[in-house]
């Protein structure tokens, strides 16, 4: 992973995993109080329950003749009663009580008004220790929650980071790969041409430098596809297309005959079959970005001594070579930019890619059948209303 | 000997109710009382279900003892039917409060209040 995918990365954790334990925190500090506050009510509603007990047992003492009147002593429960100046009377506390004692939070504490004062007492005052149990497994719960979340959105945010991180790394290394292809793709007919015109220097006057030419032409031409490819592809054709009535067996006979020397130079038997004056509603350059990216890709993925028999008739295009082959599960995404099904000779993987936007665009049917060692065969078919043959 | 102690365990449960009462009180209260059979114990639960503190049944008794009517009283009219009202008490005040806080101090429930077991 490079140092900008780390830093990318590490960002996202960042804002994500702060994001998340902002939206936990909030959540669990809602959930906190809402419960602490129905643990309390629930305290609440026990004590209650012990102050009516209580006042009905004052009221049954009240009405007592019976020489000794026995307080009562709930269980967990302390209460004590004053008179209506607020004097102490009786009580199970441990301590005499006042009622202006300061509260404790540790401790639910009431002031109940006792009307009639039965047993002269015009206030009951009933305190329980706070039952803090539930509280505390609250807190357990709600931090062991944050934990388990914490660990399971930091393994998932990861794995999120890393997943949307993934088309930024192909791409940048789809980026460099292109830029190393297309220095190699220009090194080699420009140091081709600066040999050859080296050699010609070299030479004495008047010999034949014919074939230093040759190579020197070749060369060109190449260089001449690669531009021509690499403006088609930075202008990603939004230019104007001048659709003409093509003859389509002219041009793929003069590309044969463009492509001769390459061919030639790479021992490559070249054969055709071409109907004569078929006619094809297309631009120009089109046409010929179509039929030199299939002819270069035959010529260039073929083996020495092999073959390539183009085919045209009225209603498709077929190139058929003895080539290196693609395996079957590279064909389907073989017209993706820079994706190249074997990285054994020189390119861009733009070619199919400057073909399937042709093909698109036209809509034309292109099929390609391919055996790994064997060969493969590209077909074009033309759509109906393009077509017009003059026979 | 078996019988002798829970004679007094007895004795010492009723111990509250039967305390002597001061000679005072006896005299000025509790003697007349006696002989006319008024529940004492009830007219006390009476006036504590309303007045709580001993300061203010302390200030309601004088009150009624000294001008003694109905309208002052803390029994229900119907009571007078069979007890009628009586006189005002011939005594001194100082010798009346002393009389009125003897007799709030025998019929104290907080002498009689303990807690259970």
């Amino acid at each position: 992973m490079s140092e900008s995918e780390k830093r990318s990365l590490i960002r996202f954790l960042v804002i994500y995993l702060t994001s998340t334990f902002v939206l936990f925190a909030l959540v669990s500090w809602i959930f906190y109080h809402a419960t602490e506050r129905n643990i309390h009510q629930q305290q609440e509603r026990v004590l209650e329950s012990e102050i009516t007990h209580i006042l009905t047992r004052l009221r049954t003492l009240h009405a007592s003749d019976a020489p000794t009147l026995l307080y009562p002593k709930n269980t967990g429960v302390s209460s004590a009663i004053f008179d209506v100046d607020r004097h102490y009377i009786f009580g199970n506390f441990s301590q005499q009580p006042s009622l202006d004692d300061a509260a404790d939070s540790e401790v639910l504490r009431r002031i109940v008004p006792v009307d009639p004062h039965y047993l002269g007492a015009a206030y009951l005052l009933v305190s329980r220790p706070f039952d803090d149990a539930p509280m505390c497994a609250l807190r357990r719960n709600i931090l062991l929650f944050m934990l388990l979340g914490g660990v399971f959105f930091s393994v998932l945010g990861y794995f999120l980071g890393r997943l949307f991180i993934a088309p930024m790394r192909e791409s940048v290394e789809q980026k460099n790969r292109f830029i190393e292809d297309a220095t190699h793709e220009l090194n080699t007919p420009i140091s081709t041409i600066l040999a050859n015109i080296e050699m010609i220097e070299a030479l004495e006057k008047g010999q034949d430098v014919r074939e230093e030419l040759g190579r020197i032409e070749i060369a060109s031409r190449t260089l001449s596809r690669i531009y021509d490819d690499l403006t088609f592809l930075s202008l990603d054709h939004p230019y104007h297309r001048q659709i003409v009535e093509l003859d389509l067996s002219a041009l793929v006979q003069e590309r044969l005959e463009y492509f001769s020397v390459v061919s030639r130079a790479k021992g490559v038997n070249v054969t055709s079959h071409i109907i004569p004056h078929v006619l094809l509603s297309i631009d120009t350059d089109d046409a010929m970005r179509l039929v030199d990216n299939l002819l270069s890709n035959a010529i260039k993925y073929n083996r020495n001594g092999g073959t390539i028999h183009v085919e045209l008739t009225a209603h498709q295009l077929q190139i058929t070579d003895t080539g290196i082959g693609i395996p079957p599960e590279k064909i389907a995404t073989l017209h993706e930019r820079f994706r190249r099904a074997n990285t054994s000779e020189g390119g861009f993987g733009i070619g199919l890619n400057i073909v399937h936007q042709v093909v698109q665009f036209y809509g034309f049917d292109f099929e390609i059948d391919s055996e790994v060692g064997e060969g493969t065969v590209v077909r074009v078919g033309f759509s109906e209303l393009g077509i017009r043959n003059s026979e | 000997m078996k019988r002798f102690i829970l004679l007094i365990a007895a004795l010492s449960t009723l111990l509250p109710a039967q305390t002597p009462a001061d000679p005072l009180l006896e005299a000025n209260c509790l003697g007349c009382h006696r002989e006319q059979k008024l529940p004492d114990n009830l007219i006390y639960r009476r006036y504590l279900l309303r007045y709580s503190s001993p300061e203010r049944i302390e200030k309601a008794l004088l009150t009624y003892l000294r001008h003694p009517d109905k309208a002052h009283s803390i029994m229900p009219s119907e009571f007078f039917l069979r007890f009628p009202l009586k006189y005002p008490l011939k005594l001194e005040d100082a010798e009346l409060r002393e009389s009125v806080q003897k007799y709030l101090e025998y019929f104290d429930v907080r002498r009689r209040l303990r807690l259970e077991k």
